[in-house]
């Protein structure tokens, strides 16, 4: 193009003023457009990387620690399923076991489509302020330790059915202090969602929970 | 292009001022330059005293250099965002191959590694400790779990293929060593931790398909090889690490009593137990 125009330059290059700064002008709007459509296309390509969560974000961390903070509580539900003998319990383990199953591949879902690894090498809660502390031997608040575990299963019987409900009990109260500072420091209407549907699930189990350790203690 | 001859001329002569520096041949622009000058003047105050402050020939530094430094901003900012963005989206098994040492067992395609099917009874492995292969129908709990004794291979295999990263380290290492690993274990699923008859060296990391071996617990490239592969050494993604074996010692005949998985195929296992050690 700039070779095409160099040679009417020749001929008639004296004198052209008004037109000349028109043409500039011209040229000048189609470059900043081409400029305006290539930084259009890129911000574009980058832009969905702010809108989701990052690497480090609170929503990120949660779903990270409440995924392995689940995953114990189907551990036990999954115990105490196959070992007692009282059908309300075994419906409860159940009913906890296939929930918490479910919200951790929701959770995973979230951060597989979010371009984010389902793990990550952070300290457990760090996304949580005032979180030091609360993480003793790895654990996270409210998770049962490798003792109470192994004691749990060998437990029978009413003792089985006490050790689970009292264990559940404390994990969901872990549990729902995760879920409502996640509500709370996330504006993800995702994160928001979940975390408040699991907090008014355990909070209601937990009095189901109670009732039942009344019953187990009377029996 | 549709535009007449003439009327493109003057395009020219920002052409001519803005490469024809090394160009000779037209002559005219090289000479128009000084007069460009001074028509620009001239027409400023004749004509129209915006156009020269738009175009005027002769470099208007200020307003490029701003324009420059944005746009040098802008460029800078989004090219940050594309690559922390391509950063984060890389592949768990690129990130893998960046740790010096590891053994991508993966890509060699042995088919004795690469065997995912369910056996009873005591298997043998083409590494030590495996990596993949044939697999007991329980895998061994994983939950963050620390074994004090060394443990089936046949369980811990199944556990590399629902995504846990197994620790391994020399039998008889001393304490305090086996506590920086534990630390590593504790709390998180996806993890186990156990002693390893054998070991040639102080510590080996598994994940299904990949080793990484060292003698020193505190190697940073162990936390890399956790970091990069568990769950996502997965072969089959959403399968948990609890409801496993949770005992220690070798694999007991056709043991297969935890929550297994149907697709086992109970009707080969009596054929093959005789596999040896």
């Amino acid at each position: 193009m700039i070779r095409d125009l160099t040679t009417p330059d020749a001929d008639s290059a004296s004198g052209v003023t008004p037109t000349a700064d028109r043409q500039r002008f011209g040229y000048a709007a189609l470059a900043l457009l081409l400029v305006g459509i290539v930084l259009g296309a890129a911000i574009g390509l980058v832009i969905p990387q702010f809108r989701t969560p990052g690497d480090d974000s609170v929503e990120a961390g949660f779903f990270r620690d409440m995924s392995t903070h689940h995953a114990q509580a189907v551990e036990m539900s999954m115990i105490a399923h196959a070992g007692s003998a009282t059908p309300s319990i075994v419906t409860l383990s159940a009913d906890i076991a296939t929930t918490q199953q479910a919200q951790i591949g929701y959770m995973q879902a979230w951060l597989r489509d979010w371009d984010l690894s389902p793990t990550s090498d952070n300290t457990a809660m760090a996304w949580m302020p005032d979180s030091a502390g609360s993480v003793v031997n790895g654990l996270m608040p409210g998770m049962a330790n490798p003792e109470q575990l192994a004691s749990l299963r060998k437990a029978t019987g009413k003792d089985l059915d006490i050790q689970f409900l009292e264990l559940m009990r404390a994990h969901h109260l872990g549990g729902i202090h995760m879920a409502q500072e996640a509500e709370e420091l996330s504006d993800n209407k995702d994160v928001d969602w979940l975390a408040n549907s699991m907090v008014a699930a355990q909070q209601g189990e937990i009095q189901l929970i109670d009732d039942l350790l009344k019953q187990a203690r009377s029996s | 292009m549709s535009t007449p001859g003439p009327e493109r001329v003057p395009s020219t002569v920002k052409v001519g001022k803005t490469t024809g520096q090394g160009k000779p041949p037209t002559g005219k622009p090289g000479q128009n330059r000084p007069a460009g000058k001074g028509q620009a003047g001239k027409g400023g105050k004749g004509r129209k005293p915006v156009t020269p402050v738009k175009v005027s020939g002769g470099r208007n530094w200020g307003p490029i250099a701003v324009a420059g430094a944005v746009v040098l901003v802008a460029v800078g900012i989004i090219g940050y965002g594309v690559y922390a963005s391509v950063q984060g989206s890389r592949d768990w098994t690129e990130k893998m191959a960046d740790i010096q040492g590891v053994v991508d067992y993966r890509a060699q395609k042995n088919p004795q590694i690469d065997d995912r099917t369910h056996k009873d009874g005591a298997l043998t492995y083409v590494t030590s400790p495996p990596v993949g292969g044939a697999h007991n129908g329980t895998w061994q709990n994983c939950m963050g779990d620390v074994y004090s004794a060394p443990i089936a291979n046949e369980h811990a295999v199944h556990s590399l293929e629902h995504g846990a990263v197994w620790i391994t380290y020399k039998q008889g290492l001393a304490a305090d060593q086996v506590a920086t690993l534990q630390d590593k274990v504790e709390g998180k699923d996806y993890m186990l931790l156990s002693p390893y008859a054998g070991l040639d060296k102080n510590v080996s990391v598994q994940a299904w398909g990949y080793q990484l071996k060292t003698d020193d617990v505190n190697d940073g490239r162990i936390d890399d090889f956790i970091a990069a592969a568990r769950v996502k050494a997965s072969m089959e993604p959403g399968a948990g690490c609890s409801s496993g074996n949770t005992t220690t010692g070798p694999v007991t005949a056709a043991q297969n009593n935890g929550a297994t998985m149907p697709s086992a195929a109970p009707s080969n296992a009596a054929a093959v137990p005789s596999a040896g050690s």
